[in-house]
């Protein structure tokens, strides 16, 4: 009888500490969402976009103001002075040579940013995953060194651009690693992998990500950060349909 | 003997009036409606060609040497030196003019919604040596070279409630691979011949167009005239060498050669040909069922014959002579009203642009029939054979009945 005791009591005592550290899908994605949310920011970088014809580089400055509000403004010869804002609900497109704002919305949303493989689907609804999707941890891996959880999100919603997703993410900062993005009957649409982690502004993140659409053939689009500030002072007016054709 | 008989027909033709006329104006009918069928068919074809040379391809064409391989990614990057066709197109004695031109897919902001219409870059200084645009403005005028104007398809500018003086914002991909968006003002309507242009088209400057797109110096493809009398494919042929020999790449196409435009024209004119063909039975039938119906309801008359003593191939000569005589006359009357009014149509035209509301065919909505005199000649000369032999089958069953026989029709 006593040594039943000494085993149940012992068994319980390995086991306790892993479900008192158990972290449940939902959590990490919610830490993943906020490792990727500042309350400001101000960055630089470039997209790499390839297709059948070749590689363009288009640079961009972008400040972002909590999960719902950022604007790009591209700075290369190209597409010099054009921005993207994007506001709680909406997305609105600036052209220097248009006398009005271009707000994106239905099947528009679904065209590439500046031609590359990011929608401009991928830059709407907030980036709070984790109340959108049911979220299952299918497996870890190991990625560029860093061991990871590998979750299997399903949408609640149909407000969602992807209703499925398979995202690893990183155990030690949370940072997204690769995601897979599906459409509802499994058909893969598009996917990210980071190709290199950095350190900017004391925050480790992912630098060099790499986005195929999966739509189109031979394209992708690898997105490099140059620069980051987090937690600095923005205008408030940044974020304006006012401040936007200035 | 024979103008003995050939007197009779007349007589008998003359002896019921009526008959005679009615079989006539069948004929007459049966005639005019072939003379103006070929007519339109004739004016279709030729339209098709002319609008494949003023606002598709030219009669011959260049563009950039690998445009045709990536044509269906839309690549606005591809274009052709318009410097370099300059020079060269100097050099070749065959060209009468020539225009650069880039058509580009956009899509139009209006009211906070997307709808999708074709952009066409125009020199429009050249076009009015090559398309004559003037001839086509239905409101305003056309755009001035450096301004954001453009010169918009009559439906299309009906289809989005748009007028003279709207601005519109128009949003295309660019050279770069990326979008871009320009305002443009409405500075004329175009009533273009072609109903897949008015629905679909607006035409803009186009150094605002390489502006927009950022093809400075190029365009999508240069259209090529040939001087009457030229050919083609020696023009072609003149234009390859040349840019060989200047090292320019290009891809030189003569209309021809684009396929699928080309191949459009003959397709259209083997079915033209096959609806002809249907017509021209159609008029036959009436033509042999009108002269056949005459002799068959004669037979008390044909048995009054035979019993006076006529023979079988007089019988048979007689009723040949009158559905000749009646076939010259009704046939030269249908002929000569089909060629008056095509005359006339093919000076006021026949209006189809309500039937052809959002057809994509390079048909004027407008077509004029072309008479052709060879055509017309043949009709006339095939109305009257046809009629001539349809009165062989009834005539020569007729002659060999005895007259007992045929006196029982009484």
């Amino acid at each position: 009888m006593n040594r039943k005791l000494i085993f149940t009591a012992i068994t319980i005592l390995i086991l306790l500490p892993a479900f008192a550290f158990a972290i449940s899908g939902d959590e990490i994605v919610r830490r993943a969402d906020a490792a990727a949310t500042f309350d400001t920011a101000e960055s630089s970088g470039e997209m790499h976009i390839t297709d059948r014809f070749g590689t363009k580089i288009s640079s961009f400055d972008s400040w972002a103001r909590g999960e719902n509000e950022s604007l790009i403004e591209f700075t290369s010869r190209a597409e010099r002075g054009q921005k993207v804002l994007r506001t709680e609900n909406e997305i609105y497109l600036y052209y220097p040579d248009a006398e009005e704002l271009i707000r994106m919305q239905g099947s528009a949303l679904r065209q590439g940013m500046l031609g590359s493989d990011i929608s401009y689907e991928d830059m709407t609804g907030g980036k709070d995953r984790a109340s959108q999707y049911s979220i299952e941890i299918t497996d870890e891996q190991n990625l560029l060194g860093r061991d990871c959880w590998v979750l299997t999100l399903r949408a609640n919603t149909r407000t969602v651009p992807y209703p499925k997703e398979i995202v690893w993410i990183d155990k030690q900062d949370y940072i997204v690693l690769k995601g897979e993005y599906y459409t509802k009957s499994g058909r893969l649409l598009k996917d990210m992998e980071v190709l290199e982690i950095g350190e900017m502004d004391g925050i480790t993140m992912a630098v060099e990500t790499r986005i195929s659409d999966k739509m189109k053939s031979n394209s992708n689009t690898v997105l490099i950060m140059k620069d980051l500030k987090v937690d600095i002072k923005l205008d408030d007016e940044i974020f304006s349909l006012e401040e936007l054709s200035w | 003997m024979t103008y003995r008989i050939a007197q009779t027909a007349f007589k008998n033709i003359s002896r019921n009036k009526r008959r005679s006329i009615l079989s006539g104006a069948a004929i007459a009918v049966a005639s005019m409606s072939i003379v103006m069928l070929f007519a339109i068919i004739g004016g279709m074809s030729k339209d098709m060609e002319a609008n494949l040379r003023n606002y598709y391809t030219g009669d011959v064409n260049i563009r950039n040497v690998d445009y045709e391989e990536y044509e269906r990614f839309n690549p606005v990057h591809l274009t052709f030196n318009i410097d370099d066709a300059e020079n060269v197109l100097a050099k070749i004695e065959g060209v009468d003019s020539w225009v650069p031109r880039t058509t580009f897919p956009t899509n139009m902001y209006i009211g906070g919604s997307n709808y999708g219409a074709l952009g066409v870059g125009v020199d429009f200084s050249r076009e009015a040596e090559y398309a004559d645009l003037e001839s086509i403005v239905k409101d305003g005028r056309l755009p001035e070279a450096g301004k954001n104007e453009m010169f918009i398809g009559a439906v299309l500018a009906n289809n989005l409630h748009l007028k003279l003086g709207d601005k519109v914002t128009i949003m295309s991909m660019t050279a770069s691979r990326g979008t871009n968006a320009i305002t443009l003002k409405i500075a004329g309507i175009a009533a273009f011949p072609v109903a897949a242009l008015n629905t679909s088209n607006f035409w803009m400057p186009l150094d605002r167009a390489q502006y927009f797109l950022q093809t400075p110096g190029g365009a999508q493809q240069i259209m090529i005239k040939t001087a009457d009398g030229a050919r083609s494919d020696t023009v072609a042929d003149e234009i390859s060498t040349v840019l060989r020999e200047a090292g320019i790449p290009g891809d030189v196409n003569r209309m021809q050669d684009m396929s699928l435009m080309f191949g459009l024209l003959r397709l259209a004119d083997a079915v033209y040909n096959v609806i002809a063909v249907f017509f021209f039975l159609l008029g036959s039938t009436v033509i042999i069922n009108t002269t056949m119906m005459v002799i068959f309801e004669r037979m008390r008359e044909i048995g009054t014959l035979s019993a006076l003593g006529m023979h079988g191939k007089e019988l048979v000569r007689l009723f040949m002579l009158e559905g000749t005589f009646i076939s010259a006359v009704g046939a030269g009357i249908g002929v000569i009203i089909g060629a008056a009014a095509t005359l006339y149509l093919g000076r006021i035209g026949i209006d189809f642009t309500d039937a052809m509301q959002g057809m994509d065919m390079e048909i004027s909505s407008i077509l004029y029939p072309i008479l052709s005199v060879p055509r017309t000649i043949f009709v006339y000369f095939y109305s009257v054979a046809i009629a001539t032999l349809a009165t062989l089958i009834p005539s020569r069953k007729a002659s060999r009945i005895q007259p007992v026989e045929a006196l029982k029709y009484i």
